[in-house]
C-alpha cells in the first residue's frame, strides 16, 4: 500500500493542474470499439450490478467496457443460492461475480464453465500480476485443484478486526491495572464479579460476555489453544505444514477445561448461548458487561452512544494478555483474500478485453475509483491522500453504505484501500489499532484449500457430522455436563470413528498440492 | 351402480363382448352428458388441479436425485446413478438415526398433549354463556397463531431466561436455583410442545367449535327434558356428535407427524440440546442446505415422506375399520 500511496500522490499532483488529464487522454481504454459485457453479480448490498452507479459509468467511460446486469436470482436470500440457480440454468453471462463465488467457480472452472486466468494475467494484466507478486502465497490460495486461477478476488486491506475490550472505568474504580497476563486477567474478572464495579449494590455484573456464542471459546487463546485457523469459526489450522483441527489438540483440552471452570465460577455470561446478537447492546447499556472480544470500530462506538446514559463509560481495546506460556497473540484478523470477486465464463467472446478490464481496477485510477468513488464529487486529493468530501463524511450516514450506493466498495475483484475505512474510524478505535500495531500479534491464517471432486465427497461425507459432534460436546463441557479430562480420550476416539482422519487426509493432500507441500 | 345392475342380469341374450361394448358406450354418453351439464364445476376445479400438477407432481421428477450423485452443473439428467448409497450414508450416521427418533418422540408427545388441547378448549368455550367474555377469550387464544415463529422464539427465550425470565422468577419465589432451560436437553421437548400448544390450540379449536355448532339442538332439548346435566350432555351428545371431525383431524395430524415445525426448532435449539431437539428436518437443513449436499437432503426428505405416507394410510384404514370415518 505504501507504493500505491506514492503513485497516488504523483497522480494527485497531475490532477490538480487540469481537468482529469490522466483520464482524458484515454490511456485507460482497454478496447478500441466500445464493448458490452453481461455480468451476474449477486451480493447483499444491491440487487445485481447497477448500470447507473456513478462508479460504473466512470469505468465504462474510461475503459470502453460497459457492464450489462444479467444477475440471476436477484431475490435469492443468499448469493450461493443465486449462483446455484445460475449454474442450473445452464447459460452463463460473460462475467460471473459477486459474493461467495470462490467455491463454485473453483468447482466448475475445471469442468469447463470458467476460463483459467493464469496465462491471461501473465500477458495482459500487468497490474494484477504486480499485485500478486507483492503478496506471495495468495495466488496459490485462490487457485483451484488443477493449479489454475479462475477468479479475481476482492482483496480486503487492513489487519485487525476484533480486539479485546475492557471497561477501563471499572478498572480505575477498583484500583486495578489493565491485565497483562492470564493470571491478572482472571483476578480482574473475579474483581468485576465480586466488587460491584457498577455500584448498584447488586452482584449483577457479567465479566466476559459476547454477542456471538461462538466467541465463548475465544478466551481459550489464553491457554495457547486455538478456536479457528482463519476468520471463519471452527476452521482447520496449519501447524508446521500439517493440517490439524484446533478442537482435537491437547491445548484445546487444557483451554476448555479452564473455560468450563470460568463458566462455573460465573466469570462468563451464564446466558451466553441464548443472549443473541443484542447481548452487547443490552449488557453495555445496562452497565453490566465488563470484558468482551469484538470488532474495533463498532465496539468503540459505544463510548459515544452511551456517554450520557452510563456515567464515566469507557470501554477500550487493550493488548491481548499474555497466555499461560507467555505468548501474546491476536487470533482473529482480516482475511487477505475474500471468496468474493469475479470470473470470466466460457461463453465470453473476448477474454483478453475482459482481463484487461479486470486489470483496470488494479491501476491507481481504477483502485481509487473502486475505493472512493468519483474524484471531486465523493473525494478530493489532499496532499496526495484521497479524502472524502463533506458530502460523504458529513451526511451522518455510515460511509460504507454510501459507497455501496454509488458502486464503490462493491465486491468486484479489486484491491481495497484501508485509507477508506481509517477516515471514518473513531478516535478510540484508531488508538486501539495503533496500540495493536506496536506488537507483532497476528498469526498466519489458513486460507483454505480447493478440493478435487473425490476429495470434496470425503469432506462432505464426514465434516458436517463431525462439526455437529464437536460443538455438541464442547457446549456440554462448558455448561458443566461431563468432565473434559475424563471424557477426552473417548472424545478423540469418537472423532476418529467419525472420520476426522479421513477429512484431514484429503485436506492435507489438497494443501500440499496447492501450496507446494 | 346402475350399470353393474344391468350387467348382472343373468338371462341376457347378448354375448359377453357385446355387453362390454354396450357398457362402454353407455359410459361414454353418460360422461359427455355429464360434462355438458357440469362443466362449470370442472372449470372451477381446474386451477387447483393445475396447482397440484405444477407444484406437487412435477417436482417429484426431481426426487430421483436421492438416488444420484447430483451436481447442479451436470443437472438432474446428467448426474450418475448411485443407487441406495445416500440412504446407506444416512442410516450409517448416528446423528440421522437420532434425528429420526427425536422426530417420532416429539411428534408422539405432541399428538398426546397437543391434539386434545383444542378439543378441550372448544368444549370449554361451548360451555361459556356470557357472549362478551366468550368472544374476548377466543380472540386472546387465537392471537398467538398469527405471530411469526421468530417472535415466538424471542418470547420463549426471554420467558425462560435464567436472569430475567418469568419462569425462573417464579421458581425463585419457591427458593430454587434458576435453571438455564434452553441448554438442557431434558427440557427441550416440554418447552417446544408447550409453546406449540400455546400458539396453536386456540386457532385449532375453531374447527371443533364449528362442528359443535352443527350438532342438532333438539338433542340437547330432549336431554334437558330427560333431566341430563351439562356434564352428561357433553359426554353423551357433544363428543359423540363431533367424533367424525375429531377422527378426520387425527388422521390428517398423523400424516404430518414427521413434519415438526422445524423453523421454531432452529430458532430454539443449540448444539447443547441437539440430543433431543435435532429432528429430521433440521438435520436436512444443516446437512443439505448449509452443506450443499442436495442429494443426501433429498434422500432424507424422501424417507420422511414415505414414513408419513405409511402412517396416514395405516391411520386411515384403522379409522375406517373401527368407526366408518375416513379420508377416502
Amino acid at each position: 500500500m505504501r507504493k500505491l500511496t506514492l503513485v497516488a500522490a504523483a497522480f494527485a499532483t497531475s490532477t490538480l493542474t487540469g481537468a482529469l488529464p490522466a483520464i482524458a487522454d484515454g490511456h485507460l481504454k482497454v478496447v478500441d470499439e466500445p464493448l458490452e459485457l453481461t455480468v451476474h453479480f449477486h451480493w447483499r448490498r444491491s440487487k445485481g450490478y447497477i448500470e447507473d452507479w456513478p462508479v460504473e459509468k466512470a469505468a465504462c467511460d474510461w475503459t470502453g467496457v460497459c457492464l450489462k446486469d444479467a444477475t440471476v436470482g436477484k431475490n435469492a436470500s443468499t448469493s450461493s443460492e443465486a449462483m446455484n440457480l445460475l449454474i442450473a440454468s445452464g447459460s452463463l453471462p460473460d462475467i460471473v461475480g459477486g459474493e461467495r463465488v470462490r467455491q463454485p467457480i473453483n468447482e466448475y472452472g475445471p469442468q469447463g464453465a470458467f476460463i483459467p486466468l493464469n496465462d491471461l494475467i501473465d500477458e495482459h494484466a500487468p497490474n494484477i500480476k504486480a499485485w500478486f507478486n507483492e503478496h506471495p502465497g495468495l495466488m496459490e490460495a485462490i487457485s483451484s485443484w488443477d493449479g489454475n486461477m479462475y477468479y479475481i478476488p476482492y482483496l480486503p486491506d487492513g489487519k485487525y478486526a476484533r480486539a479485546w475490550f475492557i471497561r477501563q472505568d471499572w478498572l480505575d474504580k477498583l484500583g486495578l491495572e489493565q491485565p497483562n497476563n492470564i493470571e491478572e486477567l482472571e483476578q480482574v474478572l473475579i474483581a468485576f464479579r465480586d466488587q460491584d464495579p457498577n455500584g448498584n449494590g447488586q452482584k449483577d455484573e457479567i465479566p466476559y460476555f459476547n454477542r456471538n456464542w461462538e466467541e465463548t471459546l475465544r478466551p481459550i487463546n489464553f491457554w495457547d489453544a486455538r478456536t479457528s485457523g482463519s476468520d471463519t469459526y471452527h476452521d482447520f489450522m496449519v501447524v508446521d505444514g500439517r493440517l490439524q483441527h484446533p478442537y482435537a489438540t491437547e491445548n484445546f483440552r487444557e483451554g476448555l477445561k479452564n473455560l468450563a471452570r470460568w463458566y462455573a465460577e460465573g466469570l462468563i455470561d451464564p446466558e451466553i448461548y441464548t443472549r443473541g446478537s443484542s447481548a452487547r447492546d443490552y449488557l453495555l447499556s445496562e452497565n453490566l458487561g465488563g470484558f468482551t472480544h469484538d470488532w474495533f470500530a463498532s465496539t468503540s462506538g459505544y463510548n459515544i452512544s452511551l456517554k450520557d446514559t452510563v456515567e464515566g463509560f469507557n470501554f477500550i481495546p487493550f493488548l491481548p494478555p499474555e497466555s499461560i506460556s507467555g505468548q501474546r497473540f491476536q487470533e482473529h484478523r482480516r482475511i487477505p483474500i475474500k471468496p468474493d470477486g469475479w470470473a470470466i465464463s466460457h461463453t465470453n467472446q473476448d477474454p483478453i478485453a475482459t482481463i484487461k478490464y479486470f486489470d483496470f481496477w488494479f491501476t491507481e485510477e481504477g483502485a481509487l475509483l473502486a475505493n472512493f468513488g468519483i474524484e471531486g464529487d465523493h473525494y478530493e486529493m489532499i496532499d496526495g491522500e484521497p479524502v472524502y468530501t463533506d458530502k460523504i463524511l458529513g451526511s451522518g450516514r455510515a460511509v460504507n453504505s454510501q459507497m455501496y450506493e454509488i458502486g464503490a466498495q462493491a465486491f468486484r475483484g479489486y484491491p481495497q484501500d484501508y485509507r477508506y475505512e481509517w477516515q471514518w474510524t473513531r478516535e478510540s478505535a484508531r488508538k486501539g489499532i495503533e496500540l495493536y500495531d506496536t506488537e507483532d500479534l497476528l498469526l498466519d491464517q489458513f486460507l483454505g484449500v480447493a478440493f478435487k471432486q473425490e476429495e470434496q465427497e470425503v469432506y462432505d461425507k464426514y465434516w458436517p457430522n463431525l462439526q455437529t459432534y464437536m460443538l455438541e460436546r464442547i457446549q456440554a463441557w462448558v455448561l458443566g455436563n461431563g468432565d473434559i479430562e475424563a471424557d477426552w480420550d473417548e472424545y478423540v476416539a469418537q472423532l476418529e470413528n467419525r472420520g476426522l482422519n479421513d477429512v484431514l487426509g484429503v485436506m492435507q493432500a489438497a494443501y500440499d498440492r496447492q501450496y507446494g507441500g | 351402480m346402475s350399470d353393474e345392475h344391468t350387467a348382472s342380469i343373468p338371462k341376457t341374450e347378448k354375448s359377453n363382448v357385446e355387453v362390454r361394448h354396450d357398457r362402454r358406450n353407455e359410459r361414454l354418453t353418460w360422461l359427455i352428458d355429464h360434462f355438458k351439464r357440469e362443466w362449470q364445476i370442472y372449470v372451477m376445479l381446474a386451477p387447483a388441479i393445475i396447482w397440484f400438477l405444477l407444484f406437487l407432481y412435477k417436482p417429484m421428477y426431481g426426487l430421483q436425485i436421492a438416488f444420484k450423485d447430483y451436481s447442479i452443473f451436470r443437472g438432474i439428467d446428467g448426474s450418475p446413478w448411485v443407487g441406495w448409497e445416500h440412504f446407506g450414508t444416512l442410516f450409517g450416521s448416528d446423528q440421522f438415526v437420532r434425528a429420526v427418533w427425536n422426530t417420532i418422540k416429539i411428534s408422539a408427545l405432541n399428538l398426546l398433549f397437543g391434539f386434545p388441547a383444542p378439543i378441550i378448549l372448544a368444549l370449554m368455550f361451548n360451555e361459556i354463556l356470557n357472549a362478551t367474555f366468550k368472544k374476548t377469550a377466543q380472540t386472546i387464544v387465537y392471537l398467538p397463531h398469527f405471530i411469526s415463529s421468530v417472535i415466538i422464539a424471542g418470547i420463549v427465550i426471554t420467558a425462560f431466561s435464567p436472569s430475567a425470565g418469568i419462569v425462573n422468577t417464579i421458581i425463585g419465589w419457591f427458593g430454587f436455583e434458576p435453571i438455564y432451560f434452553l441448554t438442557k436437553p431434558e427440557w427441550f421437548r416440554p418447552i417446544f410442545i408447550g409453546t406449540g400448544i400455546w400458539q396453536e390450540a386456540g386457532f385449532g379449536s375453531i374447527v371443533f367449535l364449528a362442528a359443535i355448532a352443527g350438532v342438532n339442538p333438539s338433542l340437547y332439548e330432549s336431554a334437558v327434558v330427560d333431566g341430563a346435566n351439562r356434564w352428561q350432555m357433553m359426554w353423551k351428545i357433544t363428543i359423540p356428535s363431533i367424533m367424525p371431525t375429531i377422527l378426520i383431524m387425527l388422521i390428517i395430524r398423523i400424516g404430518n407427524i414427521m413434519e415438526v415445525s422445524f423453523e421454531l426448532i432452529i430458532l430454539l435449539y443449540q448444539p447443547a440440546t441437539y440430543a433431543t431437539a435435532d429432528v429430521v428436518n433440521t438435520f436436512i437443513y444443516r446437512q443439505g442446505i448449509q452443506g450443499g449436499q442436495y442429494d443426501i437432503a433429498a434422500a432424507a426428505g424422501l424417507f420422511n415422506a414415505v414414513v408419513a405416507f405409511v402412517l396416514v394410510m395405516t391411520a386411515n384404514s384403522i379409522s375406517k375399520r373401527f368407526s366408518r370415518t375416513s379420508l377416502w
